[in-house]
């Protein structure tokens, strides 16, 4: 199976990235700076690989959504939308950015990219693309994926995946994610051009594997358990937040009712109206407050959503473990055989059954020469099996040592980011109750004026 | 206590207040002075709320002669009175001890009413009796059978409207005691009702139900002639103030009742709300068993959320309990307000028919017949009570307000200020470095692995 060149012995910390907490600040991959250190090492370092495109540091950005129209596939007229991806080189000396490359990508292509890169690096942790469909959403928010805050979502999150890969130590390097960024016509065409397709693992192998591997590396085993279960934890706690997020709606909104109501009654009454009145107002400013409150949320929620599909490319990773470790185990299985079977012809007894062997039986031994010219066979296939076995064992240590540098790797960066998160949500959450005893505190100023 | 005339008590005690100089003895217009007694600091704090507590004319007028003369110079002693403090009053009643009884044939709640004055209408300076619901009830009646001619306050609910309710969880009767309390320091403060005869006896009878038996009713000369008060009299024109008073209360009770819904369904809302949270911070604590680093983090959110939610639940009991039934109570004290200013209506309404009949029969006599003139008195002794009850009503139902929508913003803050705490203090632990408490050692396997050892560091 082919692969882009990996950099196992790469011990760079991977690019410090802002992770979707911050959508309006201008997001940088670092990468540029990894090779600008790789540089100042010299070059004799053998640090830089031929296959490193950025000479400097980047800045990508998704900047904007536009609704097209066009045909697809087959002739028919369908609605789409497309993203403007700008990759701007930083300037090293005075931090001025300078517009390098500009094009257009609707979500396909994405997905193209994520595909491509899953079957070239299959010992990579691959960042996942923002949900296709909004899923989890609580009632007020749309579901429709035309709908203009669905898509600024989607644009964070689209341009948060590129700098997850921009600033991944291998995947920063591949070429095709090159063109992704540069090269607006014919991309598509030359990423099928790789065959990527052909090469990817059939579904059915890697579900027969997964059942009949017998010895698969006891930390790919606890990871595949750790991953089933992050993404389930997750996915109760977003179907549970939009449920606190419609309930914690109807609470504010039915406060604005009091307005209306103060508002009526403070007509009636001689003194007590001024008051009721104005606390009528800071009811409806209450009542309104809770917009803004939700729509931040929804940006905590999309931090979750991140890590719920990355658990999903963690699984990949264990799936293709499984995979090749139920490879060597055949191999190895059809090598013993091979052997056995040799030994048997050379000594002449038949410990195993064989039909050669009741053949034999029936009809009578074969001639000297034949069993000579067996043993020749088996003894080449037996050279040739251990030579495969020998380079599948190889592959498979390898794989297993750079995917589980990836994997501490990604650990690190799920500490990290969900921590963040939990930080930003306790922020949210701190505000929010800051502005509630501002509200109630201007009403009981205004009923104690009544 | 002993059948009786109720005109004048019979002592029950080993001495009567009658045998001593009454501390408050002299002229009418003496303001009362505290007596003897210096109320318990327990009995100051339970008064009714409000700065503007109507302070009591010393002596006052027994209830069997009242006057139209009376009335008006009770109203200028209210007038006058008015902005005096609460060291002059001179009686206190407190609800309180609800206790439940099971007899053979029914059970129910008793409460203690504790009766503290200087009047001379008390032989006692203290009181503690034992009453229930059924008793509050008579009592109302018969103040509104005594005294037509004024707002009765009214009392909470009889029966539980909204099915599931239990009425012996301590919620019920607490919220119950409230109301009962409030009914009766309303009666307290009233100049008239107080002096009530019925209202005496019920905080005084050992055995209420031998008083109730007695059937007879003691009305106030207005009150008995009120009472045979026909219907059938169209009314000319209505008083504009009168006219006001019916209009602004109908728009009141409406405003009132769309603020009873408005807060019910908030109630509702929130309940929905904390059933949701009750689920969303367990979850944390769920995906907390699966990490390592992110353990303590997690767990961290989950016991804040938990906290939110014990708040919550807080904040709709004490809207439940506190909130709505003043509300409530406001609108079934208008609605009993509309059925007095209808009796009013038809005072007048005789009145002005039994005036035109004299007009038409063209007689010499100039003079105005005599039951034309006790129309003409009735009528003018019912406009004076209910215009200075409802002064004293606006000014209360503004206190009663103000304070309730206070205590409405300040269970809001109190909310949020509990929940500010909570979030505000598991900053420093999402913040917290852990590298420290994990050895570099075990990073590169799996973390699972890692928990026993370094957990016991912390």
């Amino acid at each position: 199976m082919e692969q882009a060149p990996p950099d196992p012995e790469r011990r760079l910390q991977p690019a410090p990235l802002e992770p979707l907490g911050h959508p309006d600040a201008g997001l940088e991959a670092v990468v540029g700076e990894e090779v600008e250190a790789a540089r100042d090492e010299g070059s004799g370092d053998g640090t830089m690989t031929e296959n490193n495109f950025w000479l400097k540091k980047i800045e990508i950005s998704v900047s904007e959504a536009e609704k097209r129209t066009g045909r697809n596939a087959m002739n028919m007229q369908e609605t789409y939308t497309a993203y403007l991806i700008e990759t701007r080189s930083v300037e090293h000396i005075d931090g001025q950015s300078v517009l390098t490359d500009s094009l257009w990508r609707r979500y396909s292509e994405f997905e193209l990219l994520r595909n491509y890169l899953l079957v070239y690096y299959p010992h990579v942790v691959v960042p996942p693309l923002p949900e296709k469909r909004a899923e989890f959403v609580w009632h007020k928010l749309s579901a429709d994926n035309m709908d203009p805050d669905f898509v600024e979502r989607r644009r964070i999150g689209l341009e948060n995946f590129l700098l997850r890969v921009a600033s991944h130590p291998i995947l920063c390097r591949d070429k095709i994610f090159y063109l992704f960024l540069t090269q607006e016509g014919n991309w598509k065409e030359t990423v099928n051009e790789t065959g990527f397709q052909l090469k990817a693992d059939s579904r059915l192998k890697a579900l027969n594997a997964t059942f009949r591997v017998k010895n698969p590396d006891k930390r790919f085993t606890e990871l595949k358990h750790y991953s089933d279960e992050l993404q389930s934890v997750i996915s109760h706690l977003l179907r549970v937040r939009a449920r606190v997020a419609d309930r914690l709606y109807g609470v504010y909104k039915v406060h604005g009712n009091y307005g209306r109501v103060f508002s009526e009654w403070s007509a009636i009454e001689k003194e007590m109206g001024d008051g009721l009145q104005s606390a009528g107002h800071h009811m409806d400013v209450y009542a309104s407050s809770i917009d803004d409150i939700l729509e931040d949320e929804e940006h905590y929620a999309d931090q979750l959503k991140e890590y719920l599909f990355y658990a999903e490319a963690l699984r990949a990773v264990c799936r293709k473990h499984e995979l090749m470790q139920y490879d060597l185990e055949m191999a190895a299985q059809d090598l013993a055989s091979k052997k056995q079977q040799c030994e048997e012809l050379a000594t002449g007894t038949v410990r195993t059954f064989s039909l050669k062997g009741m053949t034999t039986k029936l009809f009578g031994q074969e001639t000297p020469e034949q069993r000579e010219a067996r043993i020749k066979v088996l003894e080449e296939q037996i050279n040739e099996g251990e030579q495969q076995l020998k380079s599948k064992n190889l592959e498979g240590r390898e794989f297993v040592k750079n995917a589980w540098a990836d994997i501490e790797r990604f650990k690190e960066q799920k500490n990290r980011d969900l921590k963040e998160a939990l930080i930003s949500y306790a922020v949210m959450q701190i505000s929010m109750c800051k502005k509630g005893i501002q509200v109630w505190t201007n009403a009981k100023e205004c009923f104690s004026k009544m | 206590m002993s059948g009786g005339p109720p005109k004048a008590l019979p002592s029950t005690g080993p001495h009567s207040l009658r045998d001593m100089p009454h501390p408050l003895a002299g002229s009418s217009s003496e303001e009362a002075v505290g007596g003897d007694s210096t109320p318990s600091p327990d009995l100051l704090m339970a008064r009714s709320f409000g700065d503007k507590d109507l302070i009591l004319p010393n002596g006052g007028t027994p209830v069997g002669t009242s006057s139209p003369a009376s009335s008006s110079s009770l109203l200028n002693r209210l007038q006058l009175d008015d902005d005096l403090d609460g060291e002059t009053r001179d009686l206190f009643v407190t609800v309180d001890d609800p206790k439940k009884h099971v007899c053979t044939m029914e059970t129910y709640i008793t409460y203690r009413i504790t009766t503290k004055s200087t009047r001379v209408e008390f032989d006692l300076p203290e009181y503690s009796v034992r009453r229930r619901y059924q008793d509050f009830d008579w009592l109302r009646n018969k103040l509104e059978e005594s005294q037509p001619t004024h707002l009765i306050p009214p009392l909470p609910e009889k029966f539980v409207v909204k099915g599931v309710v239990d009425r012996f969880s301590e919620e019920f009767v607490e919220t119950r005691r409230k109301a009962l309390d409030k009914f009766l320091k309303r009666i307290t403060d009233h100049p008239v009702l107080s002096f009530n005869e019925h209202f005496n006896v019920f905080l005084t009878a050992k055995d209420l139900n031998a008083y109730k038996k007695q059937g007879m009713a003691l009305l106030t000369r207005v009150g008995e002639s009120v009472k045979h008060v026909t219907g059938g009299y169209k009314l000319r024109s209505r008083p504009l103030e009168f006219a006001a008073i019916g209009e602004y209360l109908d728009m009141f009770a409406l405003k009132l009742g769309t603020i009873d819904r408005i807060a019910q369904r908030i109630i509702k809302e929130e309940i929905e709300y904390l059933v949701e949270l009750r689920e969303y911070g367990p979850v944390y604590s769920t995906w907390s068993a699966l990490e390592g680093e992110l353990a303590e983090p997690l767990e961290g959110v989950s016991a804040c959320i938990g906290n939110c939610s014990t708040a919550l639940e807080e904040l709709t009991d004490d809207m439940t309990e506190d909130f709505l039934p003043v509300l409530r109570e406001y609108i079934l004290y208008s609605d009993s307000m509309k059925s007095v200013l209808k009796k009013r209506d038809q005072v007048q309404a005789e009145y002005e028919a039994k005036l035109e009949a004299v007009a038409l029969r063209k007689e010499d006599r100039p003079k105005v017949p005599a039951d034309v003139e006790k129309c003409q008195d009735r009528m003018e002794c019912f406009n004076a009570d209910l215009k200075a009850d409802m002064e004293r009503w606006q000014n209360n139902k503004r206190q009663d307000f103000r304070q309730l929508l206070m205590g409405m913003a300040d269970k809001n803050i109190q909310y949020y200020e509990k929940c500010l705490m909570a979030w505000e203090s598991i900053i420093p632990l999402l913040q917290e470095k852990q590298e420290a408490k994990w050895q570099v050692a075990f990073t590169s396997k799996f973390e699972e692995n890692v928990i026993p050892w370094a957990r016991l560091t912390d």
